[in-house]
């Protein structure tokens, strides 16, 4: 068929099908929307970290890193020069600072450099202006930092590293048409001898980015290990990347689900806005194909329908994820900022778009062609008839619906761990077993309503039992069986995630009554070790019982950056009870305190396959064996943690640094006045904080929180998106309903009878779609609790959130029903005169 | 040019007997002659048309064309048979809304190789004699039911079809409009020398055929104003 002719067809045919084509691209619009932003979502949060790295390392092969904030002599570089094999080595020192403005602090990963990096590295580096700020020592800082702080050029600002405080200048701010899409990292760089000398670490080097000469990468590799001396890790370029894939694995997979379920609801909205046009469509067919049209050339009529909607709908979708994605996706990454120079940069990858619009697309093809594809391609004769629904279709779907649920039963209990799998599987349950569900409630308040006068419940009865809005009808109350499946499974799952970390930092931070620990949003973890200071002084304050070091780092164990955690031999909880997953508490605390025993989170020893008493190496500044004392959770830091006794840490690190001090108090000492006295006691030149228990509680709480408020955000809307679907296409229904409401206006019936028909049948098919969902949803978040546990490590409570399912339940039901309450209200209305006219 | 020869169609209606809806009709139908099909309503007159039309198969008998036999056709066939050789002018008014008579006229044509352009000068000439010349900008909804049968009519002729097949094409019109359209259906056919099978309950309706047939129970008999005989079934 010629093209012309089909761009003609389509457009003769459009002016009588506007509005509800309008509503099909919303529908669709919606869904590739959702699909986009959270997709962008999630590339932007590992972009970011690739970008970064990508943008200092360059072309640089091989690092040599240190593994300790302390760093290493940097005349090991000269070493590193001189190995086969490398064509150049570039010095960084790199720490983790709060860089302090007139206007407010930002965490920021500070890199001290040489002009070496300027011509290898990537081209954050090459456009820093290496001879200006040598010359003024200085620091580059992105201008979107400096703005945030209230710094600009050659203007001073103050730098907490660790319990010092220096003033730095920043010699100038560096813009999108500098650096690109990096300007959104959380940097500062400056002169290798001017950071050396800003963080008190003369002399030392955190790593040696390494060129080889091509084909040489072995021979470089050979040298660099030996001079590492298993002290040093030899690593690529860009590992750092790597180590940030692991630890926002679980966050991708969540947004991966996230995304997923998005798709899912989005594409039932746009096949709900579909169905619409369906009756026309329908009409076209059939005359086409009595004159003579091939199923071939139908096809290709609606296709170019399709095309033209998914092309519509998709580029509005684009559009509406970019305001979705910059306006409300834009969360902070929570924790993995304390580990990590997370970014807020948005990276569109091309990657993001294709699927989005490939998703809309297809939706659109399957919305316009499914519906019909009887009409097609079935015998002409029997095209047009209405199909019976056999009973044994009906029971064979029913016998799939339920080996699907036996399916996620056994994931939920054997394999936890393929949990998108048995999601999966759980949807195609509710969805085959969602019309046998309508039928009994259906039945159930047909019987009910047989002891109830008026004649709207029975026309409700009649027309949830007519087979010509089956289809339909399915679809609107599958559409909010997903959201509400969607909403209840993710909202449950986060909030048994939340409890989990919730309690875990209430008994982390119990252990003492204050801290002392240097301050700054990026030590939340407390892994910045200062040099120890006189505790005496603390000890003999009225009311103190007791002061303790806490030990602790943040150690790149393999490819996970671990959180080694060594508590004072005092504490409440050197190992929170609630974490144990594995082994005996009392007698693992017994191991550790005896030292030589290490606990450790259990994806970390499943990586490893270590098991309860074996032994194992762990990669500290100097490496030292330790065996396994029990098995823990994450500890709420993704990639993994360690629990050491003090003694052992000091070892294994070569170092007596604390990172905080825990300052128990007597029982009658208010916790605010012992605060005081600490300060007081610690001066204002100390550059340590002190911090109640209940202070760091809070802020651990919001940090944890951040980085899973995108999850809620997106739960909601889906919700909303499934109310405005549910809306719109119950609405449609009823409208398109007119003349037959016309006709029984005629017979004698009464609007407001027909309303409140309209209305009855609203509720129970949104009720019964909404129901169902949230029965499964809470299936489904327990299934995503445990994948949540056994994959991630999280510290996760296992509750059923029945008020999460009751609420979005009604929510959804309730919001869906006003909205139809209007067309319904409308269409109630209309003149029976219209049911006797040509 | 078609010949029916002891066409048999069965339906079968749940466990009970079958229905038969054609039940051995032997008929033929010459070029540019004009036949129509007298039967009250259920007696397997739209059966009929569909098994001429190759939309059903006969359970035995054949539906020759220009002794080819169409049951015998595939899908896509059948499809290209339709499209080239009958014209389909039904009782239910299946015009899109918002295109303008020339282009529902022009819709069959579109999906042969002619561009909208040639299918649009095609399909005028014809329009004009039916007398929609003036009306052909209009769309469809502007028009009136007379008009739009019209359309159809113009629509089933646009291909320069051997046979026309005319279902109840003016179930939907008043008697005065009926008369009209079903004049201008028999004139155009007889100058394009198309074939026409009407098929209509309306016994004014028949009296522009050449020759007129009953239909009973599936059953081709004489056809009598009066009363129905039941024929020997053979031409």
């Amino acid at each position: 068929m010629k093209l012309s002719n089909i761009v003609r067809l389509y457009r003769v045919r459009l002016g009588s099908r506007l509005v509800p084509e309008v509503f099909a691209i919303l529908g669709i619009a919606v869904g590739v929307a959702l699909l986009f932003a959270s997709q962008v979502a999630s590339t932007s949060l590992n972009g970011s970290v690739r970008q970064l790295t990508t943008g200092i390392v360059g072309h640089m092969r091989f690092q040599l890193a240190a593994r300790a904030p302390e760093g290493f002599d940097q005349r090991l570089l000269s070493e590193v020069e001189h190995l086969p094999g490398v064509i150049a080595a570039v010095p960084v020192l790199e720490e983790h600072v709060n860089m302090i403005g007139p206007t407010g602090a930002r965490p920021v990963d500070l890199l001290g450099t040489d002009p070496r990096f300027a011509h290898l590295g990537g081209p954050l580096v090459r456009r820093f202006g290496y001879a200006r700020l040598a010359q003024l020592q200085a620091l580059a800082v992105p201008a979107p930092i400096a703005s945030a702080i209230g710094a600009s050029s050659l203007r001073p600002v103050r730098l907490q590293v660790g319990t010092s405080v220096p003033t730095a200048l920043i010699g100038t701010t560096l813009t999108a048409g500098d650096i690109g899409g990096l300007v959104d990292s959380p940097i500062a760089l400056g002169p290798l001898l001017y950071v050396q000398r800003l963080t008190g670490m003369t002399g030392r080097l955190s790593r040696i980015f390494v060129g080889a000469r091509p084909g040489e990468d072995r021979v470089v590799m050979a040298g660099l290990t030996r001079l590492a001396a298993g002290a040093l890790n030899v690593r690529p370029g860009d590992f750092d990347a790597t180590l940030f894939g692991n630890a926002a694995g679980p966050t991708n997979q969540s947004t991966t689900l996230f995304s997923a379920i998005s798709a899912l609801v989005g594409f039932l909205f746009a096949f709900n806005a579909m169905l619409l046009t369906v009756p026309q469509r329908r009409n076209l067919v059939e005359d086409l194909r009595l004159d003579g049209y091939t199923a071939g050339m139908i096809v290709q009529v609606l296709l170019f329908d399709a095309l033209v909607l998914g092309v519509l709908a998709s580029l509005a979708g684009l559009a509406l994820g970019e305001v979705l994605s910059v306006e409300l996706f834009s969360a902070s990454p929570g924790y993995l900022s304390l580990g990590f120079p997370v970014g807020s940069q948005r990276i569109v990858a091309w990657q993001s778009v294709a699927l989005a619009f490939g998703g809309g697309m297809t939706a659109a093809c399957v919305g316009v062609l499914a519906p019909l594809r009887r009409e097609i391609f079935s015998p002409l004769a029997t095209a047009f008839s209405r199909p019976k629904r056999s009973m044994g279709r009906r029971s064979g779907a029913l016998a799939v619906g339920l080996m699907c649920l036996a399916a996620t039963t056994v994931i939920l209990i054997a394999a936890p761990q393929a949990a998108i799998a048995g999601i999966a599987s759980l949807i195609v349950a509710m969805l085959l077993l969602l019309p046998e569900a309508l039928a009994g409630l259906v039945a159930a308040f047909d019987r009910l309503r047989r002891s109830v006068s008026g004649v709207s419940p029975y026309l409700a009865v009649i027309e949830l039992r007519s087979g010509a809005n089956r289809a339909r009808a399915l679809a609107i109350a599958a559409t909010g069986a997903i959201a509400v499946f969607g909403s209840v499974a993710i909202q449950g799952a986060h909030s048994n995630l939340q409890q989990g970390l919730d309690r875990l930092v209430h008994q982390l931070n119990t252990s003492a009554a204050l801290w002392v620990i240097p301050p700054g949003s990026q030590n939340l973890l407390a892994t910045t070790p200062f040099r120890a200071i006189p505790i005496s002084a603390l000890e003999r304050l009225p009311g103190v019982t007791a002061v303790e070091p806490l030990r602790a780092a943040l150690l790149d164990y393999e490819d996970r950056r671990v959180w080694v955690l060594a508590p004072p031999p005092g504490a409440a909880y050197p190992i929170p009870p609630s974490q144990l997953v594995s082994g005996d508490l009392a007698t693992a605390a017994a191991r550790v305190r005896a030292g030589g025993w290490a606990v450790i989170s259990q994806a970390v020893a499943s990586e490893h396959h270590l098991h309860l008493g074996q032994p194992f190496v762990l990669p500290s500044p100097r490496p030292r064996t330790f065996r396994v004392a029990a098995l823990i959770t994450n500890l709420g830091w993704p990639p993994g943690a360690v629990i050491l006794n003090s003694a052992d840490y000091v070892r294994a690190w070569g170092s007596n640094d604390p990172s905080a001090y825990y300052v128990k108090l007597a029982a009658d000492v208010p916790v605010q006045r012992g605060r005081l006295r600490v300060q007081r006691a610690l001066g204002p030149t100390s550059g340590l904080g002190v911090e109640t228990a209940r202070q760091r509680e809070l802020r651990q709480r919001s940090a944890s929180r951040q980085g899973l408020q995108r999850l809620t955000q997106i739960s909601w809307l889906v919700l909303i998106a499934a109310v405005l679907a549910m809306g719109a296409a119950m609405g449609s229904m009823i409208w398109q309903r007119r003349l037959h409401l016309a006709d029984m206006k005629v017979d004698g019936f009464r609007r407001g009878e027909l309303w409140r028909a309209l209305l009855l049948e609203s509720t129970l098919l949104l009720g019964t779609g909404c129901s169902i969902g949230a029965v499964f949803g809470i299936y489904g978040q327990l299934l995503l609790s445990h994948a949540l546990a056994t994959v991630t490590g999280f510290p996760v409570v296992f509750s059923a959130e029945v008020s999460t399912a009751v609420s979005s339940f009604l929510i959804v039901t309730a919001a869906a029903v006003v909205i139809v309450a209007i067309p319904g209200h409308a269409a109630a209305r209309v003149r029976p005169a219209i049911s006797l006219q040509d | 040019m078609l010949e029916l020869r002891n066409v048999v169609r069965h339906y079968p209606v749940g466990d009970g007997e079958p229905v038969r809806a054609v039940d051995g009709v032997s008929l033929l139908v010459a070029p540019g002659e004009l036949v129509a099909l007298y039967g009250p309503s259920g007696s397997g007159k739209t059966t009929l048309l569909m098994l001429i039309a190759a939309l059903l198969r006969p359970d035995s008998g054949a539906v020759l064309m220009d002794g080819r036999n169409v049951s015998e056709l595939s899908e896509r066939d059948a499809a290209r048979y339709r499209l080239a050789e009958l014209g389909f002018v039904r009782q239910s008014l299946n015009l899109l809304a918002s295109a303008s008579a020339l282009d529902n006229a022009s819709l069959k044509l579109m999906g042969t190789n002619l561009n909208v352009g040639e299918a649009h000068r095609r399909v005028m000439p014809i329009l004009q004699r039916l007398g929609l010349g003036e009306r052909a900008g209009h769309r469809a909804e502007q028009l009136s039911m007379g008009e739009r049968q019209r359309v159809m009519i113009a629509r089933a002729l646009s291909t320069d079809p051997k046979l026309v097949l005319a279902d109840e094409p003016t179930g939907s019109l008043d008697t005065g409009r009926s008369r009209e359209v079903l004049d201008l259906l028999t004139e155009i056919c007889r100058e394009r020398k198309a074939a026409v099978l009407l098929v209509t309950h309306d016994p004014r309706a028949a009296t522009h055929a050449d020759r007129v047939h009953a239909l009973h129970d599936g059953r081709l008999v004489e056809y009598q104003p009066d009363h129905l005989v039941v024929s020997t079934g053979a031409e």
